[in-house]
């Protein structure tokens, strides 16, 4: 089928577009959801004076919001460019 | 003279299809947020539109696919891009009359594809782009935004579906603000563009760009973008009316989700300059958030009305199209059809309005 053929659709490109919206998507919603997680579990860790404990899941929180914000940003940067 | 005219015409027709697009979309774009009540609703129709006229200056790829990847631009003239225009409107027009689904973006593409055919011949249309950059992508694009929300979901429940809701909700309403606002600014990156690439088309009819030579001007993108988000700033208040009605029940980390996903298919076809039907994507990521949950909570009708508008927008807009180009033949090649055609829509805007309006059903009766 001529459909298939490279020169009328460029499968390359749209299989970018795929693997770019779907690991962009899902990589941005594992990384909120750690950093629910940890803004959660921080909070619950503090009250119980569980300090420790406390500090590694601030730096899980920290870490989910780093690399939504750099996803977006970056996302951002590489659609403007030339 | 009779070619200024008709560009002034087309011009102002584009950019009241932009105007409209806007209009009609806010729906989309704002629904999940409202409806979770991340934002408040004035205040989500206001960061949408702002974010919508941003997006509109972040590329130029989408622009450049519809003003010279569908139609062979040295064939066009300021008349067939009307004819085009108003096939395009001509077929939205009947479409949410009836309340059939529609996609302002294949209705546009439709329409001037349709006007080059009666105008100039199908050996005009570039079939190849037409089949490769638009109608796979627009058949591939929900698709993958219904996958893509439906797997974030899943992630998202197996992160935090042991940890208390309260905090959980909070963290995901705050996040749709995010997710939202990327959602609107994918929004006006691709639909704007579609606009653009229509004037700089007309701009190239008029012989104000070469047709080896595109390139979209400054004040075109400044005017799109302004049109789109003005459109989505007025459409507004018919959110605020209905929302009870016609949107659809999720959890925070549904529409989170649902918005990230819509987001990032429609920004990575914009990068790519695939011109897409952001109503069908963003219904695509809603449906899968929502089937990832529960299935029945989808509404499957909708599905099948959007499969129904894939099928059938297309080809009706390319023979309103065609039509509008006939219709402006009969009063020769200067002006006059053009602008007998703009009053006779016009009027038959203000028609179908006020027969709306007596029948009390014209906020309800929106194609989704």
């Amino acid at each position: 089928m001529i459909v298939f053929a490279d020169p009328i659709v460029d499968w390359a490109t749209i299989g970018k577009v795929i693997a770019a919206a779907l690991v962009s998507s899902i990589g941005v919603s594992l990384a909120y959801s750690l950093a629910v997680l940890g803004a959660t579990r921080w909070a619950e860790m503090r009250n119980a004076r569980r300090g420790p404990e406390a500090t590694g899941f601030a730096l899980l929180g920290l870490f989910g919001v780093a690399v939504c914000a750099a996803a977006i940003v970056g996302g951002i940067i590489v659609m403007s460019s030339k | 003279m009779n070619s200024d005219i008709v560009f002034v015409i087309v011009v102002v027709t584009a950019l009241a299809f932009d105007f409209t697009n806007g209009f009609h979309d806010t729906a989309n774009v704002v629904a999940t947020s409202i409806s979770t009540r991340a934002m408040p609703p004035r205040i989500a129709v206001g960061f949408a539109a702002l974010l919508n006229f941003a997006g509109a200056f972040i590329s130029l790829k989408v622009a450049a696919t519809v003003g010279s990847g569908i139609v062979e631009s040295a064939a066009i003239t300021p008349t067939i891009v009307f004819a085009g225009l108003i096939g395009a409107i001509g077929w939205n027009l009947i479409t949410w009359y009836f309340g059939l689904p529609s996609s302002s973006s294949h209705a546009l593409i439709g329409g001037l594809v349709g006007s080059v055919v009666a105008a100039a011949g199908a050996d005009q249309v570039i079939w190849s782009g037409l089949l490769g950059k638009v109608i796979v992508p627009a058949l591939i694009a929900p698709v993958l935004a219904f996958l893509a929300a439906a797997i974030g979901i899943l992630i998202v429940y197996r992160v935090v579906g042991a940890l208390r809701p309260g905090p959980v909700t909070g963290g995901f309403k705050l996040g749709q603000v995010a997710s939202g606002g990327l959602l609107a600014l994918a929004h006006g990156t691709n639909d704007a563009q579609k606009t653009m690439g229509v004037i700089t088309l007309a701009l190239i009819a008029h012989g104000d760009i070469a047709a080896n030579d595109f390139h979209v001007p400054r004040w075109v993108v400044v005017a799109a973008a302004s049109a789109i988000a003005l459109g989505t700033y007025t459409g507004g208040w018919r959110i605020i009316k209905t929302m009870g009605s016609r949107i659809i029940k999720m959890d925070s980390a549904q529409g989170f989700s649902a918005q990230g996903a819509g987001a990032a298919v429609i920004l990575a076809a914009s990068h790519y300059g695939y011109p897409l039907s952001t109503t069908h994507v963003i219904a695509g990521g809603v449906m899968g958030a929502g089937a990832a949950k529960r299935l029945s909570a989808v509404r499957w009708g909708v599905a099948g009305n959007i499969a129904v508008a894939w099928v059938l927008t297309l080809p009706a807009a390319a023979l309103m199209g065609a039509i509008t180009w006939g219709v402006t033949r009969i009063f020769g090649t200067g002006a006059v059809g053009p602008l007998v055609v703009s009053i006779a829509l016009l009027l038959t805007i203000i028609a179908v309005f006020a027969r709306r309006l007596q029948r009390g059903s014209v906020l309800t009766a929106e194609a989704s």
